[in-house]
Formats: C-alpha cells, structure tokens, sequence
C-alpha cells in the first residue's frame, strides 16, 4: 500500500495523499486540515493578491496609471 | 480510461474550490484588509498631526472665506496626506487620501493624481478610488447630487467642496477630466475644482463615472469641524 504512484494508485491524487499520511485517521485528518489551511494561507496571501489586479475592478482611474 | 476520468474529476474539484475561495478572497477578504490598513493610514495621520499641531493662532472664524491657504508641501508618493468625508455616502464615511494613483496606493484608500493641483490650491484636486473590492470606497458613487458636499482635512485646515455636475459617464481614456479647467464639466475659468473618479459599470472597466466640485469654504481645524460635517 501506498507504494504505487497516485497516477496508478485505485484513488486518486487526494487519496494517494492520505494513504501517505502517518498516523492512524484522526492524526491524518488532523494533518490533512493543517494541509488545507496551509494552501489557503499561501493562496490568500500570494496567490490572490497577484491574481487580483489582473480583474478589472482595479482601473479606476482615467490615465490608466 | 479510469485514470483519465478520475483524474479530471480531481483536476475540477481542485479548480473549483481554488474559483470558490478567490471569490471569496476579492467579495470578502480585500475588503476586511482595506478596512484595516484604511485605519492605519487615518490613524498615521491623526498621529502625524497631533505631532506637529500648530499651536492655535488667533483662531478667527474664517468659515466663507476662500483665502488661499498656504501651499502645502509636495506629497509623499504613496503616503496618506488627508482625509476625506462626503457625508451622502454615510456619516461615518471617511478615507484617507494617498498620493499617487498606483494599484497599491488604492489598496490602501484613495489616491490622488500626482500631477494635479494640491488640497485647495488653484488648479484641479483629482482623486480616484474603488467602486468595488477593496472596501467599497465609491460603492454609492451614483448617489452624489449637485450640492453634496465633499470635505477635506489636511490636518490644519478643514476644506469644503460642494459638487456641480453629477456622475458624469465617460470612458477611460478621456484624460480631460482631470484638467485644471475640466471642460466638460461647465467651468469655463481657471479656479479651485476636486474631481473624483471610479470605474464603471460598478464591477467592470469599460467607462468612468466623473463627479466635479468646486472650493465653496475653508476653516482652520481649531475652529471645528465645518458646517457640512455637523449632524
């Protein structure tokens, strides 16, 4: 178990993650949430902001500055 | 042919969550951060001002008088230098206004266009903010009417404008607006104008919505707040 890559894996990218994860299953869904909120925290802080002026809420001006 | 399917299905939920959460990120979390770092840019220059108060010269009344008051010193780029009340856009209505017009600057209140006039001074004061995201700054900008007034204070002085023409539509590239003497806006001489600027329609980029206001009154900070901020 958890040998095969998660391309080849029954479950899936996700599933191969959790195989992959130590501890028995509240310790993995423990982690799996720090995981989450790791992903969100660096989508928050610099994925988004870097995404954001691409939309066009930002052109409020009129020289386009 | 498993893999495949399996693999796309996780492919979408991922994107799908990551559109869900930037949703959220741009209707929600830019404007909780806009709030906060507003706050700090209002309290920097309460802080500021309170620093280098003037001591209270002969405090006379001047409410009426549109006595050029002295020419401020040029503007940090990017830093807070007034603050602005429109009282139709809420009582509590009030941000602070940075010097320059870059993404940045507006991520923090609004931002005055570098290479126009100076609080109250002759020429056009020209301000720009956001519509929406970021706080909603200009969110009701539709709402202003001729006769509304827009106030500003730098810290010693308190300046009152009063709006001539409505929002007025137009598209981006129609730079005139910010002119000295902005031409479509009716004034025909050279004089003490604000123009302030957002996008439009309210979550798009296609046109500008322009409202004009002139210099109606100033008054030194000692003698209170002026007449269009009292309730």
């Amino acid at each position: 178990m958890g040998l095969v890559p998660w391309y080849d894996g029954r479950d899936g990218m996700y599933g191969w993650i959790w195989r992959h994860l130590p501890g028995n299953t509240w310790v993995k869904a423990l982690i799996s949430l720090a995981l989450v909120v790791a992903v969100v925290y660096v989508l928050f802080q610099y994925v988004f902001p870097w995404a954001e002026p691409l939309l066009p809420f930002n052109d409020v001006t009129v020289d386009n500055q | 042919m498993r893999v495949i399917v399996r693999t796309v299905s996780e492919l979408c939920i991922t994107v799908g969550s990551v559109i869900v959460l930037f949703v959220v990120y741009v209707l929600f979390w830019t404007g909780v951060q806009a709030d906060d770092v507003m706050d700090d840019q209002i309290q920097l220059l309460q802080e500021q001002w309170a620093k280098s108060s003037v001591p209270p010269t002969a405090a006379g009344s001047s409410t009426g008088n549109t006595a050029s008051p002295p020419k401020p010193a040029p503007y940090a780029k990017g830093k807070p230098f007034a603050i602005m009340y429109i009282p139709r856009l809420g009582f509590t209505w009030n941000k602070p206004v940075l010097e320059g017009t870059a993404t940045g600057t507006l991520k923090k209140g609004l931002g005055h266009y570098a290479e126009t006039a100076q609080l109250g001074q002759k020429g056009n004061f020209a301000v720009a903010g956001h519509r929406r995201t970021y706080g909603d700054p200009f969110k009701d900008f539709p709402q202003l009417r001729r006769g509304d007034a827009v106030v500003l204070t730098d810290g010693t002085t308190w300046f009152t404008y009063r709006i001539d023409k409505g929002p007025y539509k137009t598209v981006p590239s129609d730079i005139e607006v910010i002119d000295p003497v902005p031409r479509t806006s009716g004034y025909t001489r050279s004089g003490r104008y604000l123009t302030l600027t957002t996008c439009e329609p309210e979550w798009g980029h296609s046109h500008r919505l322009i409202v004009w206001a002139h210099l109606d009154s100033t008054q030194p900070v000692e003698a209170g707040k002026p007449e269009a901020l009292r309730r």
